[in-house]
């Protein structure tokens, strides 16, 4: 769930903007300006997973993968989560430009924490590489539930009903979040795990030419 | 001041509250649908030229004014818009909106696509703030049947209210900004104005793999079903989804080096070619001030004398 | 490495070199060999294929010679100077590489300043750089598309914009990697055309030996990442049996099919008997009136009617985006038309279109489409699960259609891993395995090596379903199918039997369909192919170990001998002198060569005191 235009105080979106244009400058700084147009196409390939529904008894749920950025990208996700929603705000008709910088954050924080999270926690097993994802999975929706609450708090007591209730609707999203990300770890593993190791873009590695 | 309560039976809740969130719900879906299938061009327009190069549309102010002008007007104008504090303030800017996106002849249906995008969130707070916010002295409630936890709040739909019209004044204004110039016009503008071009590069190269990443994700969804996957609420449909996302991720990451070398194989040397020249003229910044003007009489209009 | 004593045939020897590489070796990151000790030297206007099977280092070697990536070992040379620095950088403008993928390429947002991106790069202002641009949309016949986003093009129109987009740059090299994979063949001329008139230096990867023939002169062959043979293209056609021992036989395509129906040499289950078109029962799919308009309201299909009857084999001919792969997606249920869809006698509507898969499998012409499990034993099984197949029976169908398929003991391997043509035949057994009424084969051979092709089509003869098949390969439907369906812009225009449509020479214009030169260069390598004894009495430099009169003595030795020999060669009449296609160094047998007294010069050894 994105915070759409109109509902954050200005001086939070304002504050969002700056503080995510700070985080974008650190993450770009991870790798060679050359290498940007590699985070670019790979930021696509995340947006359209984004677009994944899955079935929620009557209902479904759109994935939100900040959790797999991160572990999948390292620091340069918070550059390609910023991307996606700039886009998704430009082109697709969702999110709102004066929360962009506020929403980016709400998703590139949790991105980057679970990166952490999950190089520290992966190990040399099948087995525990699926539980590093399960828990960046879980915890970058969860995270990403807390911050949005915390923003929507930040418009005063009246919207605290709504940041609870937009908090409890994440539950069953971490949990599938959770499940997806173990899984896709899972299968990555088997499959290529190079890219497990290194990361899309590695900062100090010499390009020919 | 105290509270006015009125007290009405819980079977009123029904025709009140879920008849109209069912019909709007309804609306919306349908809605969505007959924008989609109108946005859908009835004939292959001419490539040969470059859009909006001689559309009847292509006439109006915007589309001739400076970029780099409309950029920063519309959004400061965001801002504005989203400070104000009142309803009335709030619909005149939607107002404003929606006089700007008629004078240049938007597609009704496109815009209606942008809206229908806010209907769940905006749907979401329409719904849970009357309920939620807290009780304040002059508030008017209405109690359901004496269920004390199921009071409505008339502020909080107020509040709700006057969230969704900033959000629609601005979402209204997109169309404006981004359909009368080419996305890479818009985003040399916005070079120009001090984002690093990379940025506006990056944007580009999204936007382009995006279509060919969605391409491949409709190719492999179709692959799965015609071997009988369905979605259904189980882990065998999460652990098959997962395969298809790492995939997608395997491909793309696969993708992201051979499209990387087929730009340096084309002396890609981490910049890009600037699409135009742009030119600023007095007439551009006139509509600049005109526009903030009205911006600041909102502003004006919501502080001082509502 | 094989021997090299051959006599070449003449090529431009002399002159500044262009490329030069010298033992180039490379390896994947995952530690496997690329190329190992690879040397070649390419001349200003030579015209090089670089042929070998799937796999076996080309594409890692244009990467190299366009200095996408630094050799592991060995240099190139570009211009006399090492490829690095300021000389790559004038290389990468000078060189235009056209990848397989065209969607790589294509990567701004309009055709025309994706064509302007490479003059830009070289300098050019931009003016200049949108006229060089349109000059090149132009020539690919692509002007009046110039401001479309590439992602709204079919896949032959991104293929020649891709190429537009190189041609702006006025490259002096042009290095193509399978140019006209998937293309149909009116485009594949365009290609060829277009690559003929080309003057600079051209280096050209594909398995389409015809392809190669007609527009290259000299041929390298390498094989696991080694240069097998460096010689003239006529060199390379003509030696059967070195192309069998490379993978690259493409011969069996020039075995003249049974054209006629009526010959009885096909398996009579294949055939049913002719049921007359008013005779519904009998069919097993048929369409009435069948439309379809994409969501963005373009017309891909109208007014299909077909009849395909049970245990017909049947092919779809037409160009790219002729509307065959939107009538597939209906036939499969994934996409729903107007008009009448009658399978089995029952109309598919609904529900019954969700059910399509269990009777219809599709293999879909990109496999990695069609691949997304971790083991090939999930990946055959996932059909299975979803039919509901108990355990020990879908242990016994995974392993029965993978031995079908030939990859027996394959059932642990990761699908990514395998090679082009395993992952194409996984592909089929993926869809075999769930035992379909009808199977549709899309452009099965996009990508396979002439070896891949021949298993494939092994295969295929073998199966008895119905079977749908869509294919630029006229020789594949000639092989495998028996009517054939010519569509045209989202209609059928002709529905007609092997034989007609092998004489209908309208449907050349019609279609792009020609095969002119095809037939051509058959017929050309059939007679540079044409084998027989003949004595014929020469003498050539010989070594081998030998007796040496009545000492017991055996050593190398160098000597002049006559004997007959086998020969490639034409015969173009009775009267004129006969070419023969290079000859080269083979084992024979000396009889009696010991017996024979003879002298030579010796060289004063020990042993020999």
């Amino acid at each position: 769930m994105h915070i759409s235009d109109g509902v954050l105080p200005v001086s939070v979106s304002l504050g969002g903007y700056a503080v995510s244009v700070a985080l974008a400058a650190w993450s770009a700084r991870r790798t060679t300006s050359v290498q940007l147009p590699k985070v670019a196409v790979v930021t696509s390939a995340f947006f359209v997973a984004s677009l994944v529904h899955i079935p929620l008894g009557p209902t479904s749920a759109h994935l939100l993968l900040p959790g797999l950025a991160g572990a999948l990208l390292g620091p340069v996700a918070f550059i390609a989560i910023g991307l996606g929603l700039l886009l998704q705000c430009l082109l697709f008709q969702f999110g709102g430009l004066t929360a962009l910088g506020a929403n980016a954050l709400m998703m590139g924080l949790p991105a980057i924490a679970c990166g952490w999270l999950f190089q520290a926690l992966k190990g040399n097993t099948h087995l525990r590489h699926a539980v590093a994802g399960a828990a960046a999975g879980a915890t970058g929706t969860a995270m990403a539930a807390v911050f949005l609450a915390g923003f929507l708090a930040a418009g005063g007591e009246d919207f605290f009903g709504v940041a609870k209730i937009a908090m409890a609707a994440h539950v069953p999203v971490i949990v599938i979040e959770g499940a997806i990300s173990a899984f896709t770890i899972g299968f990555l593993f088997r499959v290529k795990p190079e890219l497990l190791e290194t990361g899309l873009v590695t900062p100090k590695k010499e390009i020919h030419g | 001041m105290a509270e006015t309560i009125h007290h009405i039976p819980l079977w009123y809740l029904p025709l009140l509250v879920i008849l109209p969130i069912a019909a709007l719900w309804a609306g919306v879906t349908g809605l969505r649908k007959t924008a989609r299938k109108k946005t859908a061009a009835d004939r292959d327009p001419d490539w040969s030229v470059p859009p909006l190069a001689d559309q009847s549309q292509s006439g109006s102010f915007l589309h001739k004014w400076d970029v780099r002008c409309k950029i920063v007007t519309i959004v400061v104008f965001s801002f504005v818009v989203a400070s104000l504090g009142h309803l009335a303030a709030a619909l005149a800017a939607v107002a404003l909106s929606l006089s700007v996106a008629v004078m240049i002849k938007v597609p009704a249906a496109r815009l209606m696509l942008r809206l229908l995008a806010l209907a769940g969130f905006l749907g979401m707070l329409l719904v849970v703030m009357p309920f939620t916010v807290p009780v304040h002295p002059g508030d008017t409630l209405v109690v359901f049947g004496g269920v004390e936890w199921l009071t409505l709040n008339f502020r909080g739909l107020l509040l709700a209210s006057t969230i969704a019209a900033r959000a629609v004044a601005i979402a209204m204004l997109m169309e404006p900004l981004l359909s009368t110039a080419p996305l890479p016009v818009t985003l040399h503008g916005l070079c120009r104005l001090g984002v690093p071009e990379m940025a506006a590069q990056m944007v580009l190269l999204s936007n382009r793999y995006v279509h060919v990443f969605s391409h491949e994700a409709r190719r492999m969804s179709a692959g799965m079903q015609v071997r009988g996957f369905r979605k259904r609420t189980d882990t065998a449909t999460l652990r098959t989804v997962a395969n298809f996302l790492g995939m997608l991720f395997v491909r793309s990451f696969e993708r992201t080096e051979r499209v990387f070398d087929a730009m340096r194989a084309r002396g890609y040397q981490d910049r890009f070619p600037e699409p135009v020249n742009l030119r600023l003229c007095a007439s551009d910044l006139l509509i600049c001030l005109a526009w903030l003007a009205a911006a600041a009489a909102l502003v004006v209009w919501d502080r001082i004398i509502l | 490495m094989h021997e090299t004593h051959e006599i070449r045939e003449s090529r431009p020897a002399a002159g500044p070199l262009l490329f030069e590489a010298c033992g180039l070796s490379y390896q994947y990151p995952d530690g496997t060999t690329a190329l190992s000790g690879v040397s070649a030297e390419i001349r200003p206007g030579e015209r090089v294929a670089l042929a070998g099977q799937n796999g076996s280092g080309k594409t890692t070697l244009i990467k190299l010679l366009s200095g996408l990536l630094a050799p592991a070992g060995g240099q190139v040379r570009y211009r006399d100077n090492p490829l690095a620095g300021e000389n790559l950088d004038r290389a990468r403008l000078e060189i235009g590489v056209l990848f397989q993928d065209p969607d790589d390429q294509l990567f701004m947002h309009t055709i025309i300043e994706d064509a302007a991106f490479g003059p830009r790069q070289q300098g050019l202002p931009q003016q200049e750089a949108q006229l060089a641009a349109g000059r090149a949309l132009d020539r690919m016949g692509l002007l009046h598309l110039a401001y479309k986003a590439p992602h709204n093009l079919s896949f032959g129109q991104k293929k020649r914009a891709a190429l537009a987009g190189l041609l702006a740059m006025d490259p002096e090299v042009l290095l193509l990697d399978e140019p006209t994979a998937n293309l149909d063949p009116g485009q594949e001329q365009v290609f060829l055309d277009l690559l003929k008139d080309f003057s600079g230096t051209l280096i050209c990867i594909s398995h389409d030996l015809i392809f190669l023939y007609e527009l290259c002169q000299r041929a390298i062959v390498l094989d696991h990442g080694m240069v097998q043979h460096d010689y003239t293209m006529r060199e390379l056609v003509s030696q059967r049996q070195t192309l069998r021992e490379h993978g690259l036989d493409f011969s069996f395509r020039m075995v003249v099919a049974p054209e006629s129906p009526d010959a009885g040499t096909e398996d009579t289950s294949c055939r049913p008997r002719p049921v007359s078109a008013n005779d519904p029962g009998r069919g097993l799919v048929q369409l009435q009136n069948y439309c379809y308009r994409y969501p963005d309201g373009t017309t891909a299909l109208q007014g299909i009617d077909l009849l395909i009857r049970k245990g017909e084999h049947i092919s779809v001919v037409g160009e790219n985006g002729a509307g065959k792969s939107t009538l597939l997606s209906c036939l499969t249920g994934l996409c729903q038309g107007r008009g009448e869809y009658l399978y089995d006698g029952k109309t598919v509507t609904g529900r019954a279109r969700k059910r399509m898969w269990r009777k219809i499998g599709m293999v879909f012409q990109d496999c990695a489409d069609q691949l997304f499990c971790a083991s090939v034993r999930e990946e055959v099984s996932f059909g299975l699960r979803q039919l509901g197949c108990s355990r020990p029976e879908t242990a016994a169908r995974v392993k029965e259609a993978l031995s079908l398929v030939r990859l027996e003991g394959f059932e642990d391997r990761v699908p990514l891993h395998l090679s082009g043509g395993e992952r194409r035949r996984l592909a089929l057994a993926c869809i075999l395995v769930m035992e379909p009424e009808l199977l549709i084969l899309d452009e099965p051979t996009a990508g396979l090596d002439p070896q891949g092709e021949q298993l494939l089509l092994d295969i295929l003869q073998k199966l008895h379903t119905t079977l749908l098949l869509v294919s630029h390969d006229i020789f594949f439907i000639q092989q495998l199918t028996r009517r054939t369906l010519v569509m045209h812009q989202g209609r059928i225009m002709e529905d007609l039997p092997m034989q007609a449509f092998m004489e209908d020479q309208r449907l050349g214009d019609l279609n792009g369909l020609s095969c002119m030169y095809r037939l051509r260069c058959t017929r050309d390598i059939q007679a540079l192919q044409h084998e027989h004894e003949h004595t014929h009495e020469h003498q050539h430099l010989h070594a081998h170990p030998h007796r040496h009169g009545d000492m017991v003595h055996e050593h190398l030795h160098e000597h002049t001998h006559t004997h007959a020999h086998r020969f490639v060669h034409t015969h173009p009449g009775r009267d004129q002198s006969h070419d023969h296609a290079p000859r080269r160094y083979h084992e024979h047998d000396h009889a009696g060569h010991d017996a024979q007294p003879h002298e030579h010069m010796h060289k004063q050894t020990d042993e020999t005191a």
